[in-house]
Order: C-alpha cells, then sequence, then structure tokens
C-alpha cells in the first residue's frame, strides 16, 4: 500500500460493522451505550480484515477444520456403542408413543453395522468408519449432544450458527472476525461442499450474518474453483495488467481528493489481495504435486468417483491448513442431487442400502486427512470437529428400514489441538435415545471450539438490532471435561 | 407516564387487604425511613448480587434493576410487593419461610435485622435509587419521553433549520461548516442519493449552467418528482422489512407473487403518502383499501417444512408471530421487542406479557396469498363477456357434427373394417404428465355366427410395444396395456411427459372394425390423459395408416351429447380444428375473466379467526401460562383491546396507535431513518434500536425538532427530503479537514458531507446507466438472475448469461433467500433473513474478483466502449475516452487521463478502458 494512504491517524474502535468504512465516534462523543458490557470486539484495519488478530487468551488451537455430515449421520450405527439396543432388538421403545419428524415410531433397531474394539482404548466403532475407527485414539468424543429442533435446515443452521433461523453469523464467521487469517493470499475462512453439491442450508452454513461480508465463507472445492477468480478467457493477461495498472493509477488520483480515507484505501488493497489470491488459490487446489502415497492415503485414487471427489476435498482442506487459513468446513453430503438420503446421511427408508454408499465415500478420506494431518504435525495446532446436525433414532420408522431424525442426543468428536484423547464424555440413554449424562448443548460445543481456539464465548460479540449477538445466544459453557 | 397511577392504587390495595398477615416469624420493620445506598444495597451485595446482580442473572433475575427486581425474572411471580414487605416472596425466600426456595442457597443466611430492614424498604415502597433504572411501566429513557419542541438557535451564516441545530453543534465543538460543493458534485450526489442512479452529463452541465437563483431548489424538486425515488427509497424500506422473494428455510420456494407488495411500496413513496397511512396499511391495509401493504406481515421467512411432531409445529408458529412482532418494533418503533420473547425485556420497559400481547394481534396472521381488493373493471369484463358468449355459441353449432370428446374412463373408436397386423397407439399430449392407459382392446368385425372379440388380449398372443414405460413400478407395466384388467393399478405409463406410443402386434391377420379404450375405467383417476393421440393400423410393418384419433373429436373438455361409438370420419378435421382453437380460446378468456373479476392475488397474508394468546414461559411453545389479550405497549397507553377482540379490529387499533400524535416513537425512528440513508449514520447511530441498548442521538434537538415537523405537517417524507437536502449541511463538500479530522473523524458532527461507497443496488444500477442498457421499466414481477432446479427443496443457480431481461433496476431482481447476486450480492447485499436497519459497509477481495471478472460487469463494460463510439461519431479515441469518463464519473476528463487513457485503449480497446472505469473508485463513490 502507498505510504500516502496513512491510516494510522485513525483509531478503529467499537463495533467493525460500522467501522469497516466510517469510524463511530465513540470517543468524542461519548453516547454511545452500546460498549456498556464491554464485550471484546477485534479492532479491524479495513485494509486488511483479514490480518491476523490476538486472541482472548494463549489459543490452543490456531486453526480448525469442521466435518460436516449432512443429512443426520446416525452415531447409533458408527460411534455410539450400545449393547443394551442390541439386546433389545426387535421391542418397542419403552414409554409413550412417540411421534417423530416423520410420524409414529416402529421397533428398536440394532446397529446396522456390527462394532469392534479399537486402538489402545478399545473404543467400540462400527465397521460403517473403519478407517476412522482406527483413529479412536486419537479422539475425543462427546456422545450427550442435543439440538434445537429436528428438522434438517434449521438444524444446520445451529450447528453452524447456534440460531435454528437463517441470516445468523456461522461459526466460521466468527472465528475469522476475531481472529483474521495467517495466511494473506487466502481467504480467513473456506467452506468446501461436498462433490455433489451444497448442503440443505446452503450458504448459510457460512454465511456472515450480520457481520461484515469480509467475514464470510468463501466456497469452493477441488473440482468447482472460487467464482471469477480466474482472468476471463476473453481478455489477454497483458490487457488485463494494463487495466489493472490503470484502474490503481485512477484510484490513488481519487484518493488525492480525500486523504487518509479508510474506505478508499480499503478497496485499492481489496484489489491486491485479489491479484494475490489468483495465484494463490489455483496453486492450491492443484493436488498434482501431492506423492503417490498422500494420494493413496486419502483414496483420491479411488475409481469410485465420489469418494475420489471427496477425497480431493479432504487434501485440499490439509493445504489450506498448511496455508494458514483459520477455519475450514468441510462438507460431507448434499441435497443438490437429490433428497431424503440419496446424497446424504438421511436414511429413513433404507438406511442400510444408503449408507453402504455413503461409508465409503467418507470414511477413508475423512481418516485420511486426520492421520495426514497427525503425521505433519499439523494436528498440533489444529483442532478438527466431526460433526451432523443431529442423530437418527434407535428404532426404525414404522413400516420402513431407516431411521427418523433426533436431535435429543447425538454424537460429536473432535481431536487433535487441546482436546483429551481417547476421551469419551457424555452418554445417551441405554437405546441411545436421549443424552442422560451430562447433555451438551451445540452451544456448549461451540463455546468449547471458541474456547480451544483461544475466544471467550460470552465477551465475542457484535452489535445487532439492540443486541449483543453472540454464537452461543445467551447459552453455552465450555465442556471443561474435555480439555488437555 | 400514563401506566403508573392505577399501579400505584393496586399496590395501594394490596397493602390495606394483606397488610395485617404477616407470618409471626418474620422480624417487623425497622421503623425509620430506608434508604436504598445506605441500608440495602449492602445486603444484596453481600448475599445476593454474586448471583441476582450485574455480573450474573441466575432465571433471569436481578436485583439491581428495579424493574426485574420488583416484576420477577423467568418465574414473574412479582418477588417484591412495593409496600407489602410481609407479602413479598423475596422476603419470605431469604427468611427461610418457603419451603421450596432458600435464599441465597449457599453461605450465610441473613440475620434478623437484615431482615427487618428489607421488610421496612418494601413496606415504604421498595424505592431503587435512579441508577437502578425504572420500573418495568416508568422509565427515564430518552426516546419514549414525549417529544421535546425546540426553537431551532440563529447562527451565523444562514441556513435552514437544520443547519441551526448542527451548526451550534459544530460551534460547540469549535468546528465549522465545510463550504459548499461544487454544481457537478451536488447533481452526482443528488441524483445517486435519491434515485440511486447517475445523472446524465447533459443533466449535470444544465444545471452548472443554470442562473436561477432556484437551481439548485429546482434541481431537487425534479428529483423527488421523478419516479426513480419511488425505487430507490422502497429498497431501503425492503431492507427494513426483511423483504425477499422466496420462503427461505430449506425448501426455499417461489413467492412469486410477492412484488406487488414491492409495487405498493414504490407507488406509495412516489406519491408521498403520509407516513402514518404508509405504517397504518402495512399493518392493517385490508381496512382502508391498501390490501398490497400487508405484504409487510409476511415478507419474512416461512418454513414449509411440516411435521406430524407437535413440538415442531408450535415453535415453527411462534417463529412466524416473532418475525411479526420483531419486525414491527424494529421497522415503525425502533425497539427490540423480540428480546421480551422468553423474559421481561432487559434493557428497556417492556414487560414479557407486552410481548404476547403483540402477538396476540398477529395471532390470525398467516403465511399465505390473498386477492387484492382493487376495483373491478366493468367496462373491460363485458367485452370478455361478449366474446366468450360468441365463442360457445360457434363452438356449440360445431360440435354437433364431431364426436365426443376423449374421457378418462372410455373411449369407443368405430371406423370401417380394415386388415391388421399392427395397431399403434399414439400421444402427443395428455392433460398433465406422462399419458396412461389402462387397457387397449381390439375388435374383430362382427359376422353373422361370429361375434365381435377382443383380440388385442395377450392370451389371444398379442405382443405389446412401446416407446418407452415408466416405473419399474409394480402398477405400470407394459403387459398390462393388454392384460384384461382395468385400473389404475393395472396400467401403462409412458416414460415421457405429454407423449409415447404403444403397439400391439397380432399373432395373424385380423378385421378388425373398433378400438375402445381409457385412463381408468375405474373412475378413480383422470389425470394423464391422451389429449391428442392418433391411431394407426398396418398390415405389413410400417404400411400405416390412420383410423381414429382426435381428428373428427370434440375437444377436450368441451361438452356434447353425440353417441360414443359414432363412426369415425376424416373429412371434419377442419371443423374439429376450429372447434380447439375456439375452446382454448374460451379456457383463456375464461381465465382472463376470472381474474379480472376476483383481481389479482397476492402474498399479503390470509387472515383467520385468531386462536387464544398465551404467555409462554421462557418463551416456550409448550408451557403456556396466563391468556393474554391483544394491546401494545404498556408504557405508552395502548388501546384497550378485548380478548375477543375480531382479528382486523386488533391490526388496526394497532397501527392506529402506533402513529398517534402522542407516540414519541413512532416519527423519532421514521426522522432519524431518513437521516441515516442521506449521512451515512443516523443521529441516533442505530436506527433499528432506540431503546435503551441503541446509542443516543447525536443531536438530541435536531431529531426531535424534525419529528415534531414530521408529525404535524401531515408526515409528508418528501418535505422532509426537501429540507434536508436544501440545508447548508447537506450541500457541504465532502473533501477532509485536517482540522476536523482532527476533532471527529468519523463526520458524526457533520462537519462535510460524508461521502462513502454507493450500496450494490447503486453500483449496479449505475453501471447500465453508464451504459446505456438500463431498462427503466417500474413495476410488476422481477427479473431472475438464478436458474432453479425444482425440487421438493430448490437449488438456485447463477445465471451464465444475461440478457436484456436483466438489466432493469437491481430492486426488481427477484430476491431469493440465501442466494447473492454473484457480483452485487458480495455488495453487503441483506438476504431478507433478517430485518436490517442499517447494512455493514465491508471491502472484501471477492467484492473485486466480481466486478473484475463477472460476466455482467465485462458485457456493460462493452456496452459503455460501443456507446462511447456511437456517442461520438467520427471521433478521435482521445474523444472517446473523454465521453467514457463523462459518462462514467459526470465530469470532463484531466489531460493526464486522456493521454493514460488513449493508450489503454490504442493497445486493448476500449472495453479495457471501460472495465477499468467500472471499476474504480470514483465510480463507486457517492461524492
Amino acid at each position: 500500500m502507498s505510504p500516502r494512504t496513512s491510516l494510522d491517524r485513525r483509531r478503529f474502535l467499537g463495533d467493525s460493522a460500522t467501522l469497516l468504512g466510517s469510524t463511530a465516534l465513540a470517543t468524542l462523543l461519548d453516547q454511545d451505550g452500546v460498549l456498556a458490557d464491554a464485550p471484546i470486539r477485534p479492532a479491524i484495519n479495513p485494509s486488511s480484515p483479514h490480518a491476523s488478530r490476538s486472541a482472548h487468551f494463549r489459543p490452543r488451537a490456531r486453526q480448525v477444520v469442521m466435518i460436516f455430515c449432512s443429512g443426520g449421520f446416525s452415531p447409533l450405527d458408527s460411534f455410539d456403542y450400545k449393547p443394551e439396543l442390541i439386546r433389545r432388538h426387535g421391542e418397542p421403545l419403552p414409554g409413550k408413543k412417540l411421534i417423530t419428524f416423520q410420524g409414529e415410531q416402529g421397533r428398536l433397531t440394532r446397529p446396522l453395522y456390527p462394532f469392534r474394539p479399537r486402538g489402545e482404548s478399545g473404543k467400540m466403532v462400527s465397521t460403517l468408519v473403519d478407517h476412522l475407527g482406527e483413529l479412536a485414539d486419537e479422539m475425543c468424543f462427546v456422545h450427550s449432544v442435543t439440538t434445537k429442533t429436528n428438522t434438517h435446515g434449521p438444524a444446520e443452521n445451529v450447528m453452524s450458527t447456534g440460531f435454528t433461523l437463517d441470516g445468523f453469523p456461522s461459526i466460521g464467521a466468527w472465528v475469522s472476525y476475531a481472529l483474521g487469517s495467517e495466511a494473506d493470499d487466502l481467504p480467513a475462512f473456506v467452506a468446501i461442499p461436498d462433490p455433489r453439491g451444497k448442503p440443505q442450508s446452503s450458504v448459510n452454513n457460512w454465511g456472515p450474518g450480520f457481520l461484515p461480508a469480509a467475514f464470510q465463507g468463501t466456497d469452493f472445492n477441488a473440482a468447482r474453483p472460487i467464482r471469477n477468480l480466474a482472468r476471463p478467457t476473453s481478455i489477454t493477461p497483458a490487457a488485463d495488467t494494463a487495466t489493472r495498472r490503470f484502474l490503481d493509477a485512477l484510484n490513488r488520483k481519487h484518493l488525492d481528493r480525500f486523504p487518509g480515507d479508510s474506505e478508499l484505501a480499503a478497496r485499492i488493497a481489496s484489489y491486491q489481495l485479489a491479484a494475490r489470491m489468483q495465484l494463490s488459490v489455483p496453486e492450491i487446489t492443484d493436488l498434482s504435486t501431492e506423492s503417490r502415497s498422500t494420494i493413496r492415503l486419502y483414496g483420491a485414487d479411488s475409481r469410485n468417483p465420489l469418494k475420489a471427489g471427496f477425497a480431493r476435498n479432504c487434501l485440499l482442506a490439509r493445504r489450506l491448513v498448511e496455508r494458514g487459513v483459520r477455519f475450514i468446513q468441510l462438507f460431507n453430503g448434499s441435497y443438490q442431487t437429490g433428497g431424503e438420503g440419496t446424497s446424504n446421511w438421511d436414511g429413513h427408508k433404507k438406511l442400510k442400502v444408503q449408507y453402504d454408499v455413503h461409508g465409503p465415500i467418507l470414511d477413508q478420506p475423512a481418516a485420511g486427512l486426520l492421520a495426514d494431518l497427525k503425521q505433519r504435525g499439523l494436528l498440533e495446532e489444529t483442532l478438527v470437529v466431526f460433526c451432523s446436525e443431529f442423530g437418527r433414532m434407535p428404532t426404525f420408522q414404522k413400516g420402513a428400514s431407516g431411521r427418523d431424525h433426533n436431535p435429543d442426543g447425538f454424537t460429536v468428536w473432535m481431536a487433535g489441538a487441546g482436546v483429551k484423547a481417547p476421551f469419551s464424555y457424555g452418554a445417551t440413554d441405554p437405546f441411545g435415545h436421549r443424552a442422560v449424562e451430562p447433555p451438551a448443548s451445540v452451544h456448549d460445543v461451540h463455546a468449547t471450539i471458541l474456547h480451544l481456539a483461544g475466544l471467550e464465548h460470552r465477551r465475542l460479540s457484535i452489535y445487532h438490532n439492540g443486541i449483543q449477538r453472540r454464537l452461543t445466544d445467551v447459552h453455552g459453557d465450555v465442556i471443561t471435561d474435555v480439555l488437555a | 407516564m400514563t401506566g403508573f397511577r392505577p399501579i400505584a392504587a393496586a399496590i395501594l390495595g394490596l397493602a390495606v387487604t394483606t397488610g395485617h398477615t404477616a407470618p409471626p416469624d418474620l422480624p417487623p420493620a425497622v421503623k425509620r425511613q430506608i434508604n436504598f445506598d445506605r441500608d440495602v444495597r449492602p445486603i444484596f451485595v453481600k448475599h445476593c448480587f454474586s448471583c441476582h446482580g450485574p455480573k450474573r442473572q441466575e432465571s433471569d433475575y436481578r436485583l439491581d434493576r428495579a424493574r426485574v427486581a420488583v416484576s420477577g425474572g423467568d418465574l414473574q411471580q412479582k418477588p417484591i410487593r412495593p409496600g407489602n414487605g410481609a407479602a413479598s416472596p423475596l422476603l419470605r425466600y431469604v427468611a427461610g419461610l418457603d419451603p421450596d426456595t432458600r435464599m441465597p442457597p449457599k453461605g450465610p443466611r441473613l440475620d434478623r435485622k437484615q431482615l427487618a430492614v428489607l421488610r421496612a424498604w418494601i413496606d415504604q415502597g421498595a424505592r431503587f435509587p435512579r441508577s437502578a433504572g425504572d420500573s418495568m411501566t416508568r422509565t427515564s429513557h430518552w426516546s419514549f419521553q414525549p417529544l421535546d419542541r425546540p426553537t431551532p438557535p440563529k447562527i451565523r451564516g444562514g441556513g435552514n433549520p437544520i443547519d441551526a441545530f448542527v451548526g451550534r453543534r459544530l460551534a460547540k465543538a469549535k468546528l465549522d461548516f465545510s463550504p459548499r460543493a461544487d454544481r457537478r458534485t451536488l447533481a452526482r450526489r443528488l441524483h445517486l442519493a435519491m434515485l440511486g442512479l447517475p445523472p446524465s452529463p447533459e443533466t449535470v452541465d444544465a444545471f452548472i449552467a443554470d442562473l436561477h437563483p432556484a437551481a439548485w431548489e429546482r434541481l431537487v424538486d425534479g428529483v423527488l418528482a421523478h419516479p426513480h425515488y419511488g425505487e430507490r427509497w422502497t429498497r431501503h424500506w425492503l431492507d427494513v422489512v426483511r423483504f425477499a422473494e422466496s420462503h427461505g428455510f430449506e425448501t426455499n420456494r417461489e413467492r412469486t407473487n410477492a412484488w406487488y407488495y414491492r409495487d405498493w411500496c414504490v407507488e406509495a413513496l412516489n406519491a408521498d403518502m403520509p407516513y402514518d397511512r404508509f405504517v397504518v396499511s402495512q399493518l392493517a391495509g385490508d381496512a382502508i383499501g391498501e390490501s398490497a401493504g400487508t405484504g409487510f406481515l409476511v415478507a419474512g421467512p416461512y418454513d414449509l417444512v411440516k411435521s406430524p411432531d407437535v413440538s415442531l409445529t408450535l415453535a415453527q408458529r411462534q417463529d412466524e408471530l416473532a418475525d411479526m412482532v420483531n419486525t414491527t418494533g424494529t421497522a415503525v418503533l425502533g425497539l427490540t421487542l423480540g428480546c421480551a420473547r422468553c423474559h421481561n425485556h432487559k434493557f428497556d420497559p417492556i414487560p414479557q406479557t407486552d410481548y404476547y400481547a403483540l402477538t396476540a394481534v398477529f395471532a390470525g396472521v398467516r403465511h399465505a396469498d390473498r386477492p387484492l381488493d382493487r376495483p373491478t373493471p366493468q367496462a373491460q369484463l363485458a367485452v370478455l363477456r361478449k366474446q366468450l358468449a360468441g365463442h360457445r355459441r360457434q363452438l356449440a353449432e360445431l360440435i354437433t357434427k364431431l364426436r365426443l370428446p376423449v374421457n378418462a374412463k372410455h373411449n369407443i373408436e368405430k371406423f370401417a373394417p380394415t386388415r391388421a397386423r399392427f395397431v399403434r397407439f399414439t400421444i402427443r399430449n395428455t392433460n398433465s404428465s406422462e399419458p396412461c392407459l389402462d387397457e387397449l382392446e381390439i375388435y374383430t368385425a362382427a359376422s353373422p355366427g361370429r361375434p365381435a372379440r377382443n383380440v388385442a388380449l395377450a392370451t389371444n398372443g398379442t405382443k405389446p410395444t412401446s416407446s418407452g414405460n415408466f416405473g419399474p413400478h409394480p402398477f405400470h407395466k407394459l403387459a398390462h396395456i393388454n392384460d384384461g384388467k382395468h385400473g389404475n393399478s393395472h396400467s401403462w405409463i409412458s416414460n415421457q411427459s405429454g407423449r409415447g406410443w404403444v403397439q400391439l402386434e397380432f399373432p395373424e391377420t385380423v378385421v378388425i372394425d373398433r378400438i375402445e379404450w381409457g385412463r381408468d375405467r375405474q373412475q378413480k383417476f383422470s389425470d394423464r390423459l391422451p389429449t391428442r393421440y392418433w391411431i394407426e393400423v398396418a398390415e405389413k410393418a410400417g404400411e400405416w395408416h390412420e383410423v381414429a384419433g382426435i381428428a373428427d373429436r370434440a375437444p377436450f373438455g368441451s361438452s356434447n351429447t353425440a353417441p360414443a361409438d359414432r363412426l369415425a370420419r376424416s373429412d371434419l378435421s377442419r371443423e374439429a380444428a376450429l372447434a380447439r382453437g375456439l375452446q382454448g380460446q374460451i379456457g383463456e378468456l375464461t381465465t382472463r375473466l376470472n381474474g379480472l373479476a376476483k383481481g389479482p392475488t397476492a402474498y399479503v397474508g390470509r387472515f383467520d379467526p385468531p386462536p387464544a394468546t398465551h404467555r409462554l414461559y421462557r418463551g416456550d411453545p409448550q408451557a403456556p401460562r396466563e391468556a393474554i389479550a391483544p394491546g401494545g405497549l404498556t408504557i405508552l397507553a395502548p388501546p384497550p383491546m378485548a380478548m375477543n377482540e375480531p382479528e382486523q379490529a386488533r391490526r388496526l387499533k394497532l397501527a392506529r396507535w402506533l402513529v398517534r400524535p402522542d407516540n414519541p416513537l413512532t416519527p423519532r425512528v421514521i426522522v432519524n431513518r431518513l437521516w441515516h440513508y442521506h449521512f451515512g449514520t443516523g443521529l441516533v447511530s442505530t436506527p433499528g434500536d432506540l431503546g435503551a441498548n441503541g446509542s443516543l442521538p447525536s443531536h438530541p434537538e435536531l431529531l426531535d425538532w424534525m419529528a415534531g415537523r414530521m408529525a404535524g405537517t401531515g408526515w409528508s417524507l418528501k418535505s422532509l427530503h426537501r429540507l434536508i437536502l436544501t440545508s447548508r449541511t447537506w450541500c457541504q463538500s465532502s473533501r477532509p479537514r485536517a482540522d476536523a479530522t482532527a476533532l471527529d473523524a468519523g463526520t458524526r458532527l457533520l462537519w462535510r458531507f460524508p461521502p462513502r461507497r454507493l450500496a450494490a443496488e447503486a453500483i449496479r444500477d449505475s453501471m447500465l446507466s453508464a451504459s446505456g442498457a438500463i431498462d427503466r421499466r417500474m413495476g410488476g414481477p422481477g427479473f431472475k438472475v438464478f436458474e432453479i432446479v425444482m425440487e421438493n427443496v430448490r437449488h438456485y443457480s447463477p445465471k451464465k448469461t444475461y440478457t436484456v431481461n436483466e438489466w432493469r433496476r437491481m430492486v426488481y431482481m427477484t430476491k431469493i433467500r440465501q442466494e447473492q447476486d454473484e457480483v452485487f450480492g458480495a455488495f453487503d447485499c441483506p438476504d431478507g433473513n433478517q430485518v436490517i436497519a442499517r447494512r455493514s459497509r465491508s471491502t472484501t477481495p471477492l467484492q473485486a474478483l466480481g466486478l473484475l471478472n463477472g460476466n455482467f460487469v465485462l458485457q456493460q463494460s462493452r456496452m459503455l466502449a460501443r456507446r462511447c463510439v456511437t456517442d461520438t461519431p467520427g471521433g478521435s479515441t482521445g474523444d472517446r475516452v473523454a465521453r467514457a469518463i463523462r459518462l462514467a464519473f459526470g465530469r470532463p476528463p484531466t489531460p493526464s487521463e486522456i493521454d493514460a487513457g488513449t493508450r489503454l485503449v490504442d493497445r486493448h480497446g476500449l472495453a479495457a478502458l471501460a472495465r477499468a472505469l467500472l471499476n474504480s473508485n470514483e465510480f463507486l463513490w457517492l461524492p
């Protein structure tokens, strides 16, 4: 940036929503009551909103990878071992008749995949996720997660934003708002949609809500680049360079008439960052430099194109971690190519048939990512979170061979920076229906993730329409038992 | 305030009736005047504040705020009864007299002396110091106070009353106004701010040359009278009312007729509809002949996913109501009413019961279409009716010659005996979906002693083939076409929508004269019926000739009384075609007539009889408490309403109360909102919240003076715009001044006009305007920038290229929740999921990429380049560069711009220059 655009005269305090471009005059007028509860607000330089910012306290995790299984991944068929459910197979669920999302419940149904003890810990994990199971010693399970709704879209919103409604900032946006990025030529927050398409709540999963748009997740995957990233083929490189040079000259002349204006300077800077991204992003999505053994580790050489596609996304996630991207949301499952369980984990009617397809797509690539992060030493400062919007019922739906939505008790696991492993926290009841000992809300999970990232979830906030909004709403406690 | 007196009386009454019932083990009150800070606070600090104080509020209860302390937290049982210590649950808790609740739960208990002090304090009225806030029905917060009627101060340098207030504040900070901006800047600023479009270079030149002393005022009046004004300011309002044209949530289906509300707003603003009427129309337009206005109520998201799980259904309905209450609160009152959904508002005087009184007002409002009651165009209707009658007469005459129209149950095709080895039934249209036949029966010509028999049957050895089959599906198989069984579950369906053929081959040549077929002889289904078809026979493969079909049938849907087995004739095809044409026109005319007679139907909400409303404990839909009557905010003396108040009356009464002259919030909120859009920051910098958690006004007298003027001068928005636009404050230069920047870098004191980047819509519209591509058609359904995948859950993907259809103003871009325009969405464009009273304004590399490489901008660059060529016939490259800069920036180019621009154009073409201009800061800048 030119030395003429001296921004240091300005103090960027308080609410960044007003500040990206115009400075609220809290100091002079001393009237804005919005700072009364002294929330911690990041001081954001509008010219480089993604610059790295310090955490509230020493972080355990510098980066976060969130693997999101869209559609309602069944813990009872994967990570939540329930011997009682096996014993009572075929019996009705005790208690009064239960009406869940799609209607009446049939009989208790044992896991559709056998469980086996894994690793030194002997953690029981099913053959649906064999590769992941072999890494059980790296995992910290929270078996008692509950959410607020049994509908996909709103529940995805809860897992990604803390609220059922659309339009709230996503967890990745919050983290990049607070911390910026370690990478100066990449977005701070990248969402990697499944090769099959977007999840149910689509872009709301990585939206900025009412945080400045600078903090929205940028979505791209190994197969589909960032929109408008490439120079249009109709424009020659020479013309592109000359045009940008002319533009830069125009902008600098214009800035002379508004010396020190941060918004104008920020726009000039944004074109420079865009140019850097045009070089760095194609490079990072080019997986040809990966060794054959790495490709094999992820299963990116699979003849199953969906598995290979997801594996390449997992590889991309690792490369983004290496480059310092702050928050990566990696989706498995989509709604773009068919509803109810055909391309995601929503196994209502024929769960086994569908999970036989989805299991192999998820398992080896996700396990490859975890193992690769570990062997490269990246897991020391990276937190991996595996989640879904809710779990599934211990019963089959009446007259069907699949499980309905279950928001009352499901499993999230974490691995890497700052969490105990192997470790299991909380439990569902003997059938795996409801969280019983100590239940953990999604807010608690979010509070814990923020804590590991060095952020105090009660104080990381932004003022919006009269409320100090937080990721965790007015709830959430850090699950201290899982902290290493 | 008004609410206080009755409550005080109630308290006195309570004190009299229950004063003597003190339990024996509660110590008597001390007999001295209690001072809260001296006597009570220390007790609270020591024993209570760790859980119920400034830092923590267990059960949402706190003793440091008078209002919450008295009325209670979540439990809402009035723990303190001012005037009656003995009856106050709080005292019983701390005295250990309540078996369920003992306070504090841990640590030392209160001693008898402390209890005696607390009892006396409550007996004496439980008075808190001012710092602890006020009771739930009283407040000292500024925005609830009646409007101040200040006189504009006299200041030097002239100007209108706005300048007087702004100037006085500047002087206090030892600052002064900046000089007036030059005319070129003013014209550009005026057009961009008020119309969202730059002025044409010619408009600017004309204004600069206008020597009339009132040249500026005339330009302002022209802009305020311009229809683009309504479009620009409607866009602002649509942010506030979270308007979008899809339902949101996971299905996110389209709302194809929500645009009526947008058009209504544009028309209302252009006509300068008084703001009070504007508000009433949006809550109860159905009561005052502005029915499209109620689009406001249902402009928010709506969850189409329904479940038999009742907890989900109840929660969905509460979310819908919360959306209506919150939006009304933020848009009209500048209050965050939603905060009182689960508990009493923590900052503003809004008890939880007020929130539920407001939900009761909207309890009958449903997300749905409603016919707009517009006057029926009688003359037009009469013309159409006459046409229709004529067509019907003609048709009735024609069809007497024709065979029966096809029907779903049973059709007979009778023809002269013909030799056949093959019969083919070809379908080219249906009444819906893929065609279905439940059976095809083909009869031999009867002769004496040899009755007709169905040779189509599979048992006869006849083999079916087809163009393709639906399924696999157990009900629908090719073999069902000739299995001798009737009904939908034994039928054949084609695999193509509206078309297909099925063919039967007999084991030997036969002589046939009759074919019978149906879609469902059991008459359960009438869809999938072939309506355009023909039947051919062949003796040798490939030598087809037609024996029957629709060629001589009366059109589908017409009524005819011909015998069912009338002989098929090929010579009536002209009459049949005429009849079909007539039938089609009759259908169209009828639809148009019905549409006109009924009027348009729009997404403006349906009004049902409202069910009872209950307060919900902690906002939990499954924890209803006492019934609540519809109402408003207790603190502002709302109109009384009965528990069973009729639906429309609820909304109308609330709306009229919102704009009542003694409601100080509504006018303050709207003048602040206008100010916010003019200057980038409101006098109150939180235009969605004038409550205790919002910010204080930078110029309180100015705010009240304008609010008073608004309410007192017929609520004209244009009149206030005119005052602002003709103020010295608005007309200042926007250039920074070192002295002022040092004191007030954020320009809150308005020592200059605050320049800033344009919002998404103005950027896009400005590009269309500069390139000349802009399509200025107003109103009607919007244009779409997405391709839609029509699954149950809709998917939207951005269009690859844009055509003239997409060159209207962005206010008409069909707004899809969650999805954003691929270029302009990145400019902090709201998606209609949340009320946005103030957009954030961020700068990101994705914006730069979109403007540099997005197809839209490239197309517009090329069009701007072409326009510059057309505009400068025979001109040099320099002339074209100059024209481009004038079109983009509204000013003549500098010599160095001509030089650099010419160099760029010579090597890379005019479009390269245009692309740079459309990306430049100056182009995107409100100067």
